[in-house]
Parts: C-alpha cells; structure tokens; sequence
C-alpha cells in the first residue's frame, strides 16, 4: 500500500516536471504556437498543459480512493470494523481508478515522447 | 469515467453482498435455535424471515425487515420433558431445517453470483483500459 501512494507522488512529480517543460517550450519557440493559433483560430482547442492538469486532479481523486482503502484496511485489521465486504468494495475502487491513471499515464508520457521527438 | 460514477456495478455488487450476508446471518440464527423453547419472552423461539428492498435509484440492495414467522409452533410430543403440557406435547420453534438449508444454498449462490459480478465488471474495466495501451 505504502509502494502505491509513493508511486502516485511519482507520478505526480513526472506530471509537474511536464508541465514545467511544456511551458519552457512555448515561452521560447512561441512563433510555432502562434503559427499553429492562426491555423487553429477556434477557441475550444484544449492545451496539452491542460490535459496534465486535469490528470493533476484526477490524482488527487485517486490518492483520496487509496487512502480510504488502506483506513478501511486498516480498521478491519484493527478490529475496529468487521465489514469485510465495505473493505472489498474500497480497495476495488481504488484498484480500478488506478489502472485508469497509470493507462491514461502511459499514453500521455508517450505522446509526449512522440511530440519531442519530432525532427524540426 | 468519473470516479464517483464508473463504481455503480462496484457499489450495487457490493450491496448484494452485504444483504446476502444479513440473509445467511439470519439463517445462521434460525438454525442454531432450532431447539429453543424459550426465547425470552417464555414462547418457544420464532423463525425470523429477512425482507429486501431496491436502495434509491442506484438498484443496489439493502436489507428492508426482519419479519418473524408466524406460523404454528411444532408440536413433539414427549411426556418426559419438564416443558410438556398435560397431553405430553411439547412446542417446539417453527423452524424447519431442511428449508433453512434450502435458503441457505440459495443465499450462498446469490452471494456467489454477487462476486461474479463484481470480478466480470472488474475483468471489464481492465478490457477497456487495455485499449489505452
């Protein structure tokens, strides 16, 4: 349990270090952005920044999932709580928001790979 | 999927769960005072039926009554018994073992299926996110 939250802190890290990179980006090559802004005049394009603030709090939703699963864990083990059934439904929750994290982690880290690899 | 949302399966399967182990608490009662000649209130023990509702519009289950059986005690008659009335029977709870045993199948495979379906949604999501990949 301990190995998730701080891989959730990784991830959130990996995130931040995007982000910060992404906006080094645009403040210097800001032409290729206002290039592809008259291309694109519309205002409902969605930044890539954005997705990974998004990501951001959808995290937190997780992290907060994790946690509720590791106090009910815990308040079982303690006897605090014999319900193992409230137990189940939390630590399958948090399993299931977590693989959607770490697919959507996956992609966005690769697109973003694929972004900077390519030739100028 | 939102997370307070994509959990439905989750929360409705978990639901049956929990009123299916209300159910074979119930049973579990009924079974061990089979015997009971007094269950405090110098009647011999009732046979307790548990009743279910549909919780909110979510279609989860919750336990809805705790009924008891109304129906007549049984009558053994045993003479020797301290309990026996002067025609030499005793009243013994309405409990029915075979049909305990009989609802207890029935509740342990609908807590089965509860799992299924709980590991089938699980089985799915992992399906869906494999598209990701």
């Amino acid at each position: 349990m301990v190995n998730i939250n701080t891989n959730i802190s990784e991830i959130q890290n990996a995130m931040k270090g995007i982000l910060e990179q992404k906006s080094l980006q645009s403040k210097n090559d800001y032409s290729i952005s206002n290039l592809s802004k008259s291309a694109n005049s519309d205002n409902t394009k969605i930044e890539f920044g954005d997705t990974i603030k998004a990501v951001n709090n959808y995290i937190s939703n997780v992290d907060n999932l994790q946690t509720s699963s590791d106090v009910s864990i815990q308040d079982l083990l303690s006897g605090k709580n014999e319900d193992i059934t409230s137990v189940v439904s939390a630590v399958a929750k948090a399993d299931l928001s977590f693989k959607l994290l770490i697919g959507v982690r996956n992609k966005i880290i690769e697109a973003y790979k694929q972004t900077m690899n390519m030739p100028l | 999927m939102k997370v307070e949302n994509g959990f439905g399966p989750v929360d409705i399967a978990i639901s049956g769960l929990q009123a299916q182990g209300k159910q074979i608490e119930i049973i579990s009662s009924n079974v061990a005072n089979a015997r009971t000649t007094n269950a405090g209130n110098g009647e011999p023990y009732r046979r307790l039926e548990a009743t279910f509702k549909t919780e909110g519009d979510t279609g989860g289950v919750k336990l809805d009554k705790i009924l008891t059986d109304t129906s007549e005690f049984l009558k053994v008659l045993d003479p020797g018994h301290p309990l026996a009335d002067e025609d030499g029977y005793v009243a013994m709870p309405n409990v029915n073992l075979p049909v305990e045993m009989m609802n207890l199948t029935i509740a342990t495979r609908v807590y089965q299926a509860n799992t299924a379906v709980l590991k089938r949604y699980q089985q799915m999501v992992e399906t869906t996110l494999e598209l990701l990949r």
